[in-house]
């Protein structure tokens, strides 16, 4: 059954959530798992699908979101019942991750999905997967990319940004750069959450969204992350070389995304390499385009891309 | 699940100048009445309607680009432009513009057979440049735009350095000879073996059965008039499919186009493996992939 609104199918009633857990050194870091036994049955050819979360959520609040009475709000539950073996992970600091005295910088994060990839290489008897990752989880997962090329199938980057240059949202960010170089954390709670959701635009995400977010990210991490994105972001771009992305590669960007211009985002789609690439802009999302109003119109271009027919060489 | 496919022709009236179009769709408005989203496919410079979207490979699957998007639910249009094909032979070169008018005399019938008022459109090649400048002058007749094997100012172009060379031949006479040897040129001057065997044979064949000239008037204006077409001007969501060997356009030229596209629902999508006639490549499922999810993609809901 296919859902008319979405042109998704619905809960195939069977999906799963498993807990990993893998360690870099003495960190110890979480990994979540959704699929759809039946689903992956019927669809035997969809990938594995790793989603790397951005600065201010863990893994969980980020893309497996409950929202009862207000439809569908996990992307990892969409994602598996389309088939995907879906996984996800909470980096250095985040959720139920090892919270140390460290930062997290993009680096780190590079880190954290390297010491991920044996236990799903182990689980799934796949060498490589396809990598979703949005904002600086789309820096995460483009420098993972850039350093394991082998490992990533196919990479698919939403609410990018590469050199920041003019940049709304990280010009209004660098303006408290001591503050997050100060301390390694910073709280996210409702009104953290509210002004995330409503910085670019109002009205494309559900008034509700900032209270279950900081509903989870309490239950999910105690309600703060690490500030090391956020310096990165404001101080030390470009962290990902398009040049040396080999992969596929899906670009979506919202239309009222301040995280960067078009024209940065432009710029890094032209010089990626690969002839093998979408750069996709799409109306009525803001930089949160994974629990927007309008999240579906982004399922519907993410499983486009991670389903093209295989190439034919004569 | 594919029932069988229903077709009829139909002329439209542009004046005195009768347009043959050819229609696809699961079953016959009579016995499926609900209406089904218009698609209108509009041809390039050297291939009929439905010699170029509707072909028939012998020995070969799945080359028809009608019967493709009809399965998947489109009433499925395309026209024979003026001096093309089946449609009337007259003294012009029907050039970009007057493709237009095809369009539009085209869209009227489309309109009163199906009561839609508006349709998506594929345009390739020159038919891209038909399409978008079509989009241009009648927004509210296009819903949704696809540009494929597009060019815009055409600066750098490979393929038209070398066509302008020949810009006295075209400009001399309104129509120029086509015969099996040129057409074998399309599939091989970008890239050979991008294309099975037997394709272009048959589609040489399908074309020269109805006719051996075409008019000349899009060679002209693509070798002497681009920029024919704004992107300022389009008002719809746009899709710009480009084959990676395609020697058109340089993607620096698109990339120009897009960037200057005043919507904010637009995809710029690179397929390996192909060249510039995508639709009857070795990797067309790809281009029927990303037309089909651009044409099918969820409403946007606005603001709460």
């Amino acid at each position: 059954m296919t859902n008319p609104i979405t042109n998704m199918p619905n809960d195939p009633g069977d999906i799963k959530g498993e807990e990993y857990w893998a360690k870099r050194g003495a960190i110890n870091l979480f990994l979540f798992r959704r699929y759809s036994p039946s689903a992956r049955a019927t669809n035997p050819q969809k990938p594995v699908l790793f989603l790397v979360h951005g600065s201010s959520f863990s893994a969980r609040t980020a893309y497996d979101l409950d929202i009862p009475g207000q439809g569908d709000y996990s992307l990892m539950k969409t994602f598996a019942g389309l088939g995907y073996d879906v996984w996800t992970m909470d980096h250095e600091g985040y959720g139920k991750s090892s919270h140390t005295d460290g930062f997290s910088y993009i680096a780190d994060g590079v880190e954290d999905i390297k010491a991920a990839t044996p236990i799903i290489e182990n689980q799934t008897n796949k060498s490589s997967f396809c990598f979703f990752g949005s904002s600086s989880g789309a820096l995460r997962a483009g420098a993972f990319a850039n350093t394991h090329p082998e490992k990533v199938k196919k990479l698919a980057l939403a609410a990018l940004v590469w050199t920041g240059d003019g940049s709304p949202t990280l010009l209004k960010r660098a303006e408290k750069i001591n503050e997050w170089r100060e301390t390694n954390r910073r709280t996210v709670d409702e009104e953290a959450y509210k002004e995330i959701f409503t910085r670019d635009v109002e009205g494309l995400t559900i008034p509700e969204l900032p209270s279950v977010a900081a509903a989870a990210e309490m239950k999910n991490g105690g309600g703060s992350v690490p500030n090391g994105t956020y310096i990165d972001m404001c101080v030390n771009l470009p962290v990902v070389d398009p040049k040396k992305v080999e992969c596929p590669v899906m670009i979506f960007r919202g239309d009222h995304d301040g995280i960067a211009t078009d024209d940065d985002v432009l710029r890094f789609f032209i010089n990626l390499p690969n002839k093998d690439k979408q750069l996709v802009m799409v109306s009525g999302q803001a930089h949160n385009t994974t629990i927007g109003i309008n999240r579906a119109r982004f399922w519907h271009s993410l499983d486009s891309f991670l389903s093209m027919p295989k190439r034919v060489d004569l | 699940m594919e029932g069988p496919i229903w077709s009829h022709e139909y002329f439209a009236q542009k004046g005195d100048v009768s347009l043959f179009m050819w229609r696809k769709r699961l079953e016959s408005p009579s016995k499926c009445p609900a209406p089904k989203p218009v698609l209108f496919l509009v041809h390039g410079s050297s291939f009929s309607g439905p010699t170029g979207f509707d072909l028939q490979v012998p020995e070969k699957q799945d080359y028809s680009l009608m019967d493709k998007f009809a399965s998947y639910g489109f009433d499925v249009w395309t026209l024979d432009h003026e001096g093309y094909g089946r449609s009337d032979k007259t003294s012009g070169n029907s050039g970009i513009l007057e493709g237009v008018n095809d369009i539009s005399a085209g869209m009227e019938l489309i309109r009163r057979e199906t009561h839609a008022t508006s349709a998506a459109f594929y345009g390739s090649s020159s038919g891209a440049l038909r399409a978008a400048a079509f989009a241009e002058v009648f927004p509210n007749s296009v819903n949704k735009l696809i540009l494929d094997a597009f060019v815009w100012t055409g600066e750098g172009s490979p393929t038209l350095t070398e066509r302008t060379k020949k810009i006295d031949q075209w400009t001399s006479r309104n129509f120029r000879s086509v015969d099996r040897d040129f057409f074998l040129s399309i599939f091989t001057r970008d890239k050979p073996g991008t294309s099975e065997e037997g394709v272009a044979e048959a589609l040489a064949e399908r074309e020269l059965a109805i006719c051996n000239s075409v008019p000349t008037g899009t060679y002209v204006d693509m070798c002497s008039l681009l920029p024919i077409c704004d992107p300022t001007k389009i008002k719809c969501p746009v899709l710009i499919i480009r084959g990676e060997h395609d020697g058109i356009a340089t993607e620096e030229d698109l990339f120009n186009y897009f960037n200057k596209l005043p919507t904010r629902d637009k995809q710029f999508v690179i397929i390996p493996g192909l060249a510039h006639v995508t639709f009857l490549g070795a990797n067309r499922s790809r281009l029927w992939h990303v037309m089909k999810d651009f044409l099918h993609g969820p409403d946007r809901i606005d603001e709460r």
